[in-house]
């Protein structure tokens, strides 16, 4: 430490720290115009600070509807988090064991519920879907119904509504992106490998094993080819078929 | 969907810039910032159910690093992934925003220069003391905000950081940087 003790070195930290009252500083300030060393210590952490700043750089615009994006998928997801727990209250407490009893008989009425069809209103709620349809699914859950058309013809307007995200479910990383064609709000996910064809789909025409899905009013469109695209939207089932060769992959 | 999301986002939207920083300097080569960022909030919305309060920047960091140290583990696993040059990384913001004047151009090179040997300088110095300088100098934390994400006390923070700036400024100046001067 050239001389200088440890708490020579906890004091200039304390200063540099903005840590010293204002007699300290006082002090310190006097000390710093007989001493060079520590004045070159000053000097050193004030330079390299400064220097830094040249590193910053702001977060893109678009960062925020990427990461937004990103999080709304993963809640319209399958095996979305739980809320958010808060601490129980006393009352709560006295509660729960009453609510454990009833929780028994309403879960095996829900189980059949859920073995029979769909659940408040969730359309593929039953559907055991691969992973990677599944996260698309229950995201395209949210678009809203296909509004009547507008009757132009002639090339489809196209118009990127969130940019693509990438999201890994079990391991099959796959983009995702929403588009709106004419006024018809699609999501379209690609990913280099295949997606699985769901139980309840059908092989249909289209390329490579081209496969679609019906849940409600929800219909999935799969044309199997390198990259594979999935498209799910609100609408018929030739209309994803049109989408899916036009909407770029 | 429920509305726990838009909790979440409403929550934490607010600290996306400083993770943003923070992801620039720890995301290895090949990982984009913006990716490492990304996965930070999905890792925070998993973990957001338990999240018992505190300090939420605090904690988006500490989140961060960790998704970093993943993925690192993740890429020694995957060794045939070939990495990526950061170049576009270090420029600043004024080669990306507008077109700049032929008089300014020089001044654009000089600082593209600067960004790049400062990051090169930085990228020697001991990691404890380069992600205390991250987060106090660059991403914007507190000495006891940083002391929170790396799990150790204010003044370790403090000497850290006091000890690399020292270290850094004359690393600088042996290659001629000009400390950020206007």
């Amino acid at each position: 430490m050239d001389g200088h003790d440890l708490t020579h070195d906890k004091m200039l930290e304390a200063f540099l720290a903005g840590d010293l009252g204002a007699a300290g500083v006082g002090q310190w300030d006097e000390h710093l115009l007989g001493c060079e060393q520590c004045w070159r210590a000053v000097r050193e952490d004030r330079n390299a600070r400064r220097a830094v700043q040249v590193l910053r750089q702001p977060a893109p615009a678009w960062l925020a509807d990427k990461v937004s994006f990103a999080v709304e998928v993963a809640a319209a997801s399958p095996g979305a988090p739980p809320s958010r727990r808060r601490p129980p209250s006393a009352g709560m407490l006295a509660l729960a064991s009453i609510a454990a009893a009833a929780f028994i008989a309403v879960s095996v009425l829900t189980h059949s519920l859920i073995s029979a069809g769909s659940v408040g209103g969730r359309q593929v709620a039953n559907a055991r879907l691969p992973a990677a349809v599944a996260i698309v699914t229950h995201y395209a859950e949210t678009l809203p119904a296909h509004p009547q058309s507008s009757g132009t013809r002639g090339r489809p307007r196209l118009e990127l509504v969130r940019r693509r995200i990438a999201v890994l479910p079990d391991g099959q990383r796959i983009t995702i992106a929403t588009w709106r064609v004419d006024g018809l709000t699609a999501i379209v996910a690609t990913a280099d490998r295949f997606f699985p064809m769901p139980r309840d789909a059908r092989l249909v025409s289209g390329p490579g094993m081209a496969w679609s899905a019906q849940f409600g009013t929800l219909t999935l469109y799969c044309a199997n080819r390198r990259p594979s695209e999935l498209v799910a939207a609100r609408a018929p089932e030739s209309t994803l078929r049109t989408l899916a060769a036009t909407l770029p992959a | 969907m429920t509305g726990d999301h838009r909790e979440f986002l409403d929550a934490t939207l607010p600290y996306l810039d400083a993770v943003y920083q923070l992801a620039r300097h720890i995301a290895m080569e090949g990982v984009e910032p913006e990716d490492l960022a990304q996965e930070t909030y999905l890792r925070a919305y998993a973990a957001f159910g338990s999240y018992r309060g505190g300090n939420m920047r605090a904690w988006l960091a500490a989140i961060c690093l960790n998704a970093a140290r993943s993925q690192a583990r993740l890429r020694r696993r995957r060794p045939w992934d070939l990495p990526v040059g950061g170049v576009l990384d270090d420029l600043p913001v004024a080669r990306l925003s507008g077109q700049p004047e032929a008089a300014d151009v020089a001044d654009i090179v000089i600082a593209d220069l600067d960004a790049r040997e400062v990051r090169r300088c930085l990228a020697m110095l001991p990691e404890p003391q380069r992600l205390s300088i991250v987060l106090m100098d660059i991403a914007g934390y507190t000495a006891r905000e940083t002391a929170e994400v790396l799990g150790c006390p204010r003044g370790t923070v403090l000497a850290r950081v006091h000890r690399g700036r020292r270290k850094l400024a004359q690393l600088l100046a042996e290659s001629g940087v000009s400390h950020g001067r206007p």
